[in-house]
């Protein structure tokens, strides 16, 4: 009876130290999440009454199916150039360089500086006073290539924010592998190349894909890069925004509806790439 | 003989160069914004063709200083980052101690629960707690627009710290107790300085987040608590670019100093998930 009680008052102490968490949870997120929820199913500027004539809207409009592929091909090609890029990058930083440290630390500098620094600094190199058109146009003689404002022009934006979560998982991996296996495989006659294809690219894809994760679910719900950067390429993030912020009375209810509609896409790719990944993410 | 050792000579020297060529690229590729950004807002009279500003100024600073009110701004940003790291801190000690040590039942769903948050884009319940915190009168206040950071930082910090706990070796404890010290001995002897480090990265990693956010301050903030990342959007907005410039460069110095005691005090391997880029 005794030993009972003293494991009902455990429970009830765990129960008591798990609850801050909880109520964080339920406050900040679930309960904004269900009033998202609600919202969206309201007509337009009442409280009153059920509808699902935003949904019917929203996913109606010709512009949306633009829209969602442009927010899905944003995250989708950054994601591939954060692992073409980060592949060779740790490959060379594993070997331990002079200055490697430094390099190593330059990765992170794109998660540590605010999104919108990056996107302004971004926004002013790649314009069309900054260095690379003045090169194109002074040195090359060539017309000005647009960067800013275009879908490239956002990839490559998306890619250097983004590609820090990929590169960084990856390096872990491929430090985390023991040598004596590439040792073993070049012993046995495997040259350069083969290693690389056959013995450490299939031992790091696990990182690499951990890593691509991290990368697209942070492109996918990319904010400021694409609202200081992205012009007339509005994703979904910034097609939200402006239904509150550019219509006047604000379209609580279509952007409440847009928002779902986001969440439930994010929580679908997702799940279908960690049952893929068959690993949870970190 | 010869001619085929300088043929290797040659292709291995050619691999260093493409190695050094490709580093160089990458450095140019991340750094190259920040110098330009560095160079306008210090730069006047800079139009057309011009490589570099041909005269220097710090006046777009003062400008900044004065007309932007950087110093109120910053005053905003670290009170709210203050506040952010001290509520996700408090939330996330005894949960992180509970999912770490107590043999949570289901702790794996329960934790995925926690970090929803993390995995859906800010932006998407950022409309709902902009409308709860319009009814509860949060909006523009220090607490609200810390409030909202909180729900991004909690998860990160939950999660951080109960790896932390987690990793506390029974043993080191065992054997404080038989060397007859007590629990408040053993807590500010043993326990404190061994997940101090876990506790100090978590508190970088909120204050971080927090300063760095813009989703969930865009939707709360008002007149009276404006951020830093809030005041240069609407700078931007403004079309101020070379004031943007400036008060992009103040706000990147705070980031420095984060990566420097990154650099220091925790494993950049340990990042990974640590930041939401927004």
């Amino acid at each position: 009876m005794a030993d009972f009680l003293r494991r009902q008052r455990q429970s009830v102490l765990t129960l008591l130290m798990l609850s801050p968490g909880f109520a964080g949870f339920l406050g900040l997120f679930f309960y904004p999440m269900l009033v998202t929820v609600v919202r969206s199913l309201r007509p337009e500027g009442q409280d009153m009454g059920w509808t699902l004539a935003n949904y019917v809207e929203f996913l109606g409009k010709p512009g949306t199916r633009q829209v969602i592929l442009l927010t899905f091909g944003l995250a989708i090609s950054s994601t591939l150039l954060s692992v073409v890029l980060s592949v060779p990058l740790t490959l060379v930083l594993r070997e331990k360089l002079w200055g490697h440290r430094f390099f190593r630390l330059t990765i992170l500098i794109p998660i540590t500086v605010p999104g919108l620094v990056g996107a302004l600094g971004l926004l002013v190199f790649y314009g069309s006073r900054g260095w690379p058109n003045l090169f194109i146009t002074q040195i090359l003689r060539l017309p000005k290539l647009n960067v800013t404002y275009t879908v490239p022009g956002l990839i490559l934006f998306y890619l250097w924010h983004y590609f820090p979560y990929t590169a960084l998982t990856t390096l872990a991996t491929l430090e985390g592998l023991d040598r004596s296996i590439e040792e073993a495989a070049s012993v046995s006659g495997a040259n350069g190349r083969q290693v690389l294809r056959h013995i450490v690219l299939p031992l790091i894809a696990p990182g690499i894909l951990a890593g691509s994760v991290l990368t697209f679910m942070a492109a996918f719900g990319s904010f400021s890069i694409p609202l200081v950067t992205g012009g007339n390429y509005r994703p979904l993030s910034v097609a939200i925004y402006t239904q509150i912020r550019s219509f006047s009375p604000a379209r609580w209810s279509m952007g409440s509806a847009m928002s779902v509609v986001m969440a439930i896409l994010q929580v679908t790719f997702l799940s279908i790439y960690m049952r893929v990944l068959r690993r949870p993410i970190a | 003989m010869n001619l085929l050792r300088q043929y290797i000579q040659a292709i291995l020297n050619a691999r260093k160069l493409l190695i050094v060529t490709f580093l160089l690229c990458f450095g140019l590729f991340i750094y190259a914004p920040f110098t330009i950004m560095l160079l306008r807002s210090v730069g006047k009279d800079w139009f057309g063709k011009a490589w570099l500003p041909p005269t220097l100024t710090l006046g777009w600073y003062d400008w900044a200083w004065t007309v932007g009110q950087v110093p109120e701004i910053t005053k905003n940003t670290l009170i709210i980052a203050a506040m952010a790291v001290v509520m996700s801190t408090l939330i996330a000690i005894p949960t992180g101690w509970a999912f770490g040590r107590r043999g949570v039942p289901g702790k794996e769903v329960l934790l995925s629960l926690i970090l929803l948050p993390r995995m859906i884009p800010p932006i998407a319940y950022a409309l709902g707690v902009a409308r709860i915190f319009y009814r509860l009168h949060l909006i523009d206040t220090h607490i609200g627009v810390a409030l909202a950071h909180t729900a991004i930082c909690a998860p990160y910090a939950i999660l951080v710290l109960s790896s932390t706990f987690e990793g506390l070796d029974e043993r080191v404890l065992e054997a404080a107790s038989v060397c007859g010290a007590n629990a408040v001995r053993t807590f500010f002897h043993v326990i404190l300085p061994m997940v101090l480090p876990g506790i100090l990265s978590s508190v970088i990693f909120t204050f971080t987040n927090s300063y760095n956010e813009l989703t969930l301050t865009l939707m709360t903030y008002g007149v009276h608590t404006k951020t830093l990342p809030v005041r240069t959007y609407l700078a931007i907005g403004e079309g101020y670019l070379e004031v943007a410039n400036a008060m992009a460069v103040i706000l990147i110095i705070p980031s420095l100093f984060v990566l420097f005691m990154i650099q220091r005090q925790v494993a950049p391997e340990k990042l990974v998930g640590g930041f939401k880029g927004v």
